[in-house]
């Protein structure tokens, strides 16, 4: 098979492959979760009283699901051509896809937990066509022969770039060899612990919490470990509550720790899931990044598809240098985010290179920072207005609980006063900079020639105050960036208009 | 590319300077011409008219049902519900189309599209030809009966995916769409 992949197949000689047969078990593994689609009807089943009819149903979705996978995979078969890949599927509706190598941005490959047990892998075709269902993937092939498959493209990709040496000076010496694969950035366990304790979330409280009324009502006998109820009933059998009554500071104490204990083992639990033995490279076209300790995947972000970079950082641990690096991207991370996380948790010199490699610029320490109008905290001051009047309002009617209505109003209100004072930005050459954010500070860097589009807005509380709000379309959103400068000068966002869009065209 | 940088640069400029003059802020026609844009059809106006009155009719009636219905049985006022009904109606119907045509505002310039949109909520969009993915140019049976189409020109940014200039007359919609799509080509081939 990596024969097959690694050696360019003679001209119109059918080389067809089929996917790893372990994918069927992959497939059995998949059907736990799948199942609870089925519960519903076996509900329905035994409601009515034909108890006798589960168990054949059971039976016969299990192996109605089995065939359909396998003919799935009867029906599944790729061929490694000279310049293309080319994908037949669909049991009923047949579908034939061709790829050529040169449209393929990078090759992704991905391993879960059972898929390691079983050394095959998922191998992802990034093409960069916009959405998910677009690009084409192999689930799954045994390991060595992705990895083949992997090199053989690269190799096709880097000899195409070296013979014409077009247009990106940049990038041909970065072509000539596939060696020339750079390590800029990796996090050892050490590492990983800093990041996890600072990691620190009460996340996995919920979780006990959750789990607390979960097994309240499942577990037959009268004692639920999460319920401290129980444990104090033990408590009084012992003659322990006596104690704990006179020594009660001991009790909030442990109670503090615990919680501190559970807050710092989560963020480093799911620290340590996330990002073992993270490792980002350069190679001649992407950044690589691999992570992971059960799922470990295998990602390309294509430098040329890079459209901004996000910065974040946090209150606390910014005072100890500490930042997150994401790149937003036109092709896609995983199945939700639009954002790249390349560097989890390093120091500015660390980010440096990697910002480096994409060609965006942090701004200096002595950048001329610019805020936007305090007006924006209206928003914000007038739901603390009515959270007040409304708590207001139920406290005269007689509920104390309303008192939490002015106590939130006021929290809100200072909270979005002082959040104004964050919202700033600043011009860079070829660049616009802005950050927000005071308990989660967030710098987006946003090179001029991402900008797809620019509104300038004024509204009947800017326009009088002489203001308005440049909002910037780029490629490929995310959730973390914000590519919109509020209240600003209105000469000044006309200036900083009339800047970007004759600046376009630089890639 | 940076001598057509230089002229659009120029017209922006100009832009400026005529937004600087002092103008009536509630005089709609003056918006427009303080921005240096253009308007739209006239008979936008009318397409705005036909499809608030196709909007609003039947909540009224549907307002003058529930009042006939439930208010009268219940001994309630009778008759406010209705008449509030039908006078908002009007009064959306007859005045505010005209104000809203008048708020549209669009200028083809050297190398980008620029629409101007609202009063309340004024947004203005520049969208540079070369960032142009696609364009559609689209009639409803309304705008079709008053010869008007709308254009909608889609970029790749996740924000202003689409962007609409309705109350084009169909002719100058189509030279549009001529005129954006020879930059496209003319860019990227």
């Amino acid at each position: 098979m990596s024969e097959a992949a690694a050696i360019p197949t003679v001209e119109a000689e059918p080389d067809w492959q089929r996917l790893h047969p372990a994918t069927l078990a992959l497939a059995v593994v998949e059907l736990g979760p799948r199942s609870l689609q089925f519960l519903p009807a076996v509900a329905a089943l035994g409601f009515t009283g034909n108890w006798v009819w589960i168990v054949p149903a059971i039976g016969a979705f299990l192996l109605i699901s089995l065939a359909a996978a396998w003919f799935q995979w009867l029906r599944f078969r790729f061929l490694v051509g000279d310049d293309e890949v080319v994908i037949e599927s669909g049991v009923f509706s047949r579908q034939h896809r061709t790829i050529p190598f040169d449209r393929i941005q990078d090759v992704s490959i991905e391993q879960g937990l059972v898929s390691r047990a079983l050394g095959i892998a998922k191998v992802g075709f990034e093409t960069g066509a916009g959405g998910k269902e677009n690009d084409a993937s192999l689930d799954a092939i045994a390991l060595g022969a992705a990895q083949a498959l992997r090199t053989t493209i690269r190799a096709h990709r880097s000899g195409v770039v070296a013979a014409p040496a077009t247009d990106d000076a940049s990038e041909s010496p970065k072509a000539a060899g596939p060696a020339d694969d750079r390590l800029l950035f990796a996090m050892g366990p050490g590492r990983l612990l800093i990041a996890g304790l600072f990691n620190f979330s009460l996340a996995a409280l919920a979780v006990v919490g959750a789990g607390m009324q979960f097994f309240d009502n499942l577990l037959p006998f009268d004692f639920n470990i999460f319920n401290p109820m129980d444990w104090i009933d033990i408590a009084e059998d012992y003659g322990l509550d006596q104690w704990l009554l006179a020594h009660r500071w001991i009790a909030a104490v442990g109670g503090i720790v615990s919680l501190l204990l559970i807050g710092f083992a989560s963020g480093i639990v799911t620290m340590v899931f996330a990002n073992w033995a993270f490792r980002l490279t350069r190679e001649p076209r992407a950044l690589r990044r691999t992570r992971g300790l059960t799922t470990r995947t295998d990602v390309a972000v294509p430098v040329k598809r890079v459209q901004a970079a996000i910065l974040v950082t946090g209150w606390f641990r910014q005072r100890f240098g500490w930042h997150e690096l994401r790149l937003q991207s036109l092709a896609s991370d995983g199945e939700k985010e639009r954002d790249h996380q390349v560097v989890p948790f390093g120091k500015l010199e660390e980010v440096d290179p990697v910002l480096a490699e994409v060609a965006i610029a942090r701004p200096d320490a002595d950048a001329p920072w610019q805020h936007s109008h305090r007006i924006i905290a209206l928003g914000g001051l007038v739901g603390a207005l009515a959270a007040i009047a409304g708590g207001l309002v139920a406290v005269s009617l007689g509920q104390p609980l309303g008192w939490f209505g002015p106590l939130g109003g006021v929290l809100i209100g200072a909270g979005s006063l002082i959040g104004a004072r964050f919202h700033r930005w600043t011009a860079m050459d070829d660049q616009v900079a802005i950050r927000r954010g005071l308990w989660k500070p967030k710098m987006t860097l946003l090179p001029h020639a991402s900008v797809q589009s620019i509104d300038l807005k004024t509204d009947f509380i800017l326009r009088p105050l002489g203001l308005a709000t440049l909002v910037f379309g780029v490629p490929g959103g995310s959730s973390l960036a914000s590519h919109e400068i509020p209240a600003i000068p209105i000469e000044t966002a006309r200036g900083l208009r009339d800047r970007i869009l004759a600046a376009r065209g630089r890639r | 590319m940076s001598v057509a940088g230089d002229i659009f640069k120029d017209r922006l400029m100009t832009d400026t300077a005529a937004a600087a003059h002092p103008t009536d802020p509630f005089d709609a026609e003056a918006i427009n011409a303080a921005e240096g844009l253009d308007h739209v059809d006239p008979a936008y106006a009318q397409v705005l008219r036909i499809t608030t009155a196709l909007n609003l009719i039947p909540l009224a009636i549907a307002a003058s049902i529930f009042d006939y219905l439930l208010i009268r049985h219940i001994d309630g006022p009778y008759g406010l519900i209705t008449a509030l009904a039908w006078l908002t109606a009007i009064i959306m119907i007859v005045s505010f189309p005209s104000r809203r045509m008048q708020r549209w505002g669009y200028k083809i310039g050297e190398g980008q599209l620029r629409v101007a949109r609202g009063w309340l909520f004024r947004t203005d969009t520049i969208v540079p030809f070369v960032r142009v993915q696609h364009i559609d140019v689209g009639q409803g049976p309304v705008e079709r009966l008053f010869g008007l189409s709308h254009l909608i020109v889609h970029t790749s940014g996740t924000h202003n995916s689409t962007v609409t200039l309705p109350g084009l007359r169909s002719d100058l919609a189509a030279a549009m769409r001529e005129t954006i799509r020879r930059h496209i080509q003319t860019d990227f081939a």
